[in-house]
């Protein structure tokens, strides 16, 4: 579903990514671990079209990231670290237009109450400004806006960062619950545990590579954290 | 996609204060200039039609005298003040509205309001026209400076550019609600405004000025839509909100303030005009040689008025008299004229660096206020000169025989006062006014599609930097 072939990605004398490739199935969740500046971000940019690779290609559904942007964008939703809203709108309006955006349509009042509740924003939280929301709430709204978009593949850029620990957790069940339902997640993390603990496969991204590729079945989170400082040393 | 991109970005821009206090402020001022100028044309067509009836029935009742003294005395004709000199006064208050009818010259029209202002109303009449065309641009900048760079500077450019929303949809979404801004606050203030100024009009000149009205709104359509591409455009280019407010109100002042001054120099340099008193010096040798020449082919006389013409062909003098100065009146006047109107055509060039100046000659012409139609008024006014000068002229060398010496003894009635027609001018019609301007309204055509051709191109750039 999400597809980086032998991608490269050059900054001037700067090499972000170097020759990178990598397969995230339907239904897996695909979580990249690096340290900062090991290139995560600059894949899902990639992924997003936000930049275009010096070589190599990405493609979503066998659809090419560069050559077909918008029909790329329609399979895909993105939750960014700091999902950024407008503030002096509500949630609810917030949802209400990023939804419209993403799916072409004006979604009732109802059924964006049911969306922002799947994703977890308290109810009589909807229709206040999101310049009072904790990140926590604006990230539900972020979840929101992905269900309601209804998207093939999440892409998601260290999504947990700065969340309490319960906030983290509810959002990993959402993610398991999405891949349960098919849909292919690719996210970026510095979490090992949450990784562990949601990914289906796991990477390891250095200096612009990927060094590593397992399984999460395969490896126990002690495992998973002596070969992450392994390689972050080496 | 556009109108949703549009309505968020109205709800937002109404959310946040900045629509209410700047655009609260841009109608107040625009609803006193237009109560102001109401007032002030109300006013002063009242006195000018009180002038033009007490003048014409002085003229009419100043009993039994001498034509030529009548000729010399003359009458007041007024320029009627056009129904959208309220909207945009051009240049009337500089040029003046009273044209004193006398024998022998050509008068300047007189009675300037501008001679009367204050020193701070040298900077600028408060007109609805200069509220439009300096301080409307610098609202939109101020509402959409960082219509784009704010977006990327918070993230939510990114969130909607995840989404798939097209560039496209994003410039015209957010043009549409910088435009509808605009819209929110002079459309219904224009169309009350241009209600009042028709109903208010005799039916036969109703037509006229909703066409101009019409014409009008596409001119300023055309000059704002300019400023709310070139806003996006720099929002989009620009690194940062700061660099794009910076940057647009750099624009503003030199555009809008500092270019239509320096062009009008420049044009002054380019096509100088005779100082006043080498205008008179030259107009009054030029007409005093024509006059000689007459004097001499007709009269066989060395000198204009020269002793051996006897008084009974004086009538017939001063009708040769007159009409030999009319060319040099006429080349004179017409060559300052002409002067005028090729520093005017000149400054519209301007309007490619600076669409004011394409848009002030546009809005003065379609107003009813400018040179060219001041130009219309003066000639009518000078032909009604010629036509009094002729009618009292014909009626002394109609005496002549029977009076003999007895020239100067020679008395007028109401009769030949009543042969001298009312002047009655007609404002020349919206398409004399289309034919006169029809370059600026193209050249504000121009910048509009460059200014929407480089938002274009600012937005498909890589937003994301």
């Amino acid at each position: 579903m999400l597809d980086a072939i032998e991608v490269t990605k050059q900054f001037g004398a700067k090499r972000a990514l170097d020759n990178v490739s990598l397969s995230v199935l339907p239904g897996e969740i695909y979580c990249l671990l690096g340290a900062n500046g090991a290139g995560k971000t600059t894949l899902v940019n990639l992924f997003l079209n936000f930049l275009q690779p010096t070589s190599g290609s990405l493609q979503i559904g066998k659809l090419d990231v560069v050559r077909q942007p918008l029909e790329t964008k329609r399979l895909l939703a993105y939750i960014p670290e700091q999902v950024t809203l407008y503030g002096v709108l509500s949630g609810l309006e917030n949802l209400a237009f990023f939804s419209s955006i993403a799916i072409g349509e004006h979604l009732p009042r109802q059924r964006l109450l049911e969306l922002l509740e799947a994703a977890g924003l308290p109810r009589q939280a909807a229709d206040d400004r999101v310049a009072t929301y904790s990140k926590g709430m604006r990230q539900k709204v972020g979840i929101a806006i992905a269900l309601a978009k209804n998207a093939k593949a999440l892409l998601l850029d260290e999504p947990t960062s700065g969340l309490d620990p319960s906030a983290a957790n509810e959002f990993s069940e959402l993610l398991v619950k999405a891949s349960n339902d098919g849909v292919t997640v690719l996210t970026t993390t510095h979490d090992l545990f949450h990784a562990k603990q949601t990914g289906t496969r796991i990477g390891i991204m250095k200096q612009g590579r990927l060094v590593e590729e397992l399984r999460s079945e395969e490896v126990s989170h002690a495992d998973l954290e002596a070969l992450y400082l392994q390689h972050m040393k080496s | 996609m556009f109108a949703i991109i549009a309505a968020k970005d109205l709800r937002e821009l109404t959310r946040d204060g900045r629509l209410l206090w700047a655009g609260g402020l841009v109608v107040m001022l625009m609803l006193l200039a237009l109560g102001a100028g109401w007032n002030r044309q109300v006013q002063l067509n009242s006195e000018r039609s009180a002038g033009q009836a007490l003048d014409y029935d002085a003229w009419l009742h100043q009993g039994y005298r001498h034509p030529h003294d009548a000729a010399e005395q003359g009458m007041h004709v007024f320029k009627p003040e056009p129904s959208l000199a309220v909207f945009d006064p051009g240049i009337g208050p500089f040029v003046g509205s009273t044209v004193w009818l006398q024998a022998h010259r050509q008068s300047e029209v007189k009675f300037r309001p501008a001679q009367d202002a204050t020193g701070l109303q040298r900077f600028g009449e408060l007109s609805p026209a200069w509220l439009l065309q300096v301080l409307l641009p610098l609202l939109i900048i101020v509402i959409g400076f960082n219509s784009v760079s704010d977006e990327r500077e918070r993230g939510t450019l990114r969130q909607l550019l995840s989404l798939g929303a097209p560039a496209r949809s994003l410039l015209f979404g957010k043009a549409a609600a910088l435009a509808s801004c605009v819209g929110i606050l002079i459309a219904p203030v224009g169309l009350a405004f241009a209600v009042l100024i028709v109903v208010h009009l005799p039916a036969g000149e109703r037509v006229d000025v909703v066409y101009r009205i019409a014409w009008l709104a596409a001119g300023y359509g055309l000059y704002l839509g300019f400023f709310v591409f070139l806003t996006l455009a720099v929002s989009a280019l620009a690194r940062s909100s700061r660099a794009a407010l910076v940057l647009l109100l750099g624009f503003w002042v030199a555009a809008t303030l500092i270019a239509p001054r320096t062009a009008s120099e420049a044009t002054n340099l380019l096509y100088p005009t005779p100082s006043r008193l080498d205008f008179d010096d030259q107009l009054a040798r030029d007409v005093a040689d024509a006059g000689r020449k007459a004097w001499s082919t007709h009269f066989g006389a060395r000198t204009q008025w020269d002793p051996s013409v006897p008084l009974s062909k004086w009538g017939a003098a001063l009708k040769v008299d007159d009409e030999a100065g009319y060319g040099a009146l006429d080349e004179n006047f017409g060559r300052l004229w002409d002067t005028f109107e090729r520093q005017q055509r000149a400054q519209g060039w301007v309007g490619l660096v600076a669409p004011v100046v394409a848009l002030r000659g546009f809005s003065m012409g379609l107003a009813g206020t400018d040179f060219s139609q001041h130009r219309d008024f003066s000639t009518a006014a000078e032909a009604q000169r010629r036509k009094i000068q002729n009618i009292v002229s014909e009626d002394l060398i109609e005496h002549a025989d029977r009076l003999g010496n007895a020239h100067f003894t020679y008395k007028a009635g109401p009769e030949l006062w009543a042969s001298v027609p009312q002047f009655k001018y007609q404002l020349p019609s919206v398409s004399f006014a289309l034919a006169h301007h029809w370059a600026s309204l193209a050249l504000l055509a121009v910048m509009f599609c460059l200014s929407v051709a480089l938002a274009q191109y600012a937005l498909s750039r890589p937003l994301m930097r």
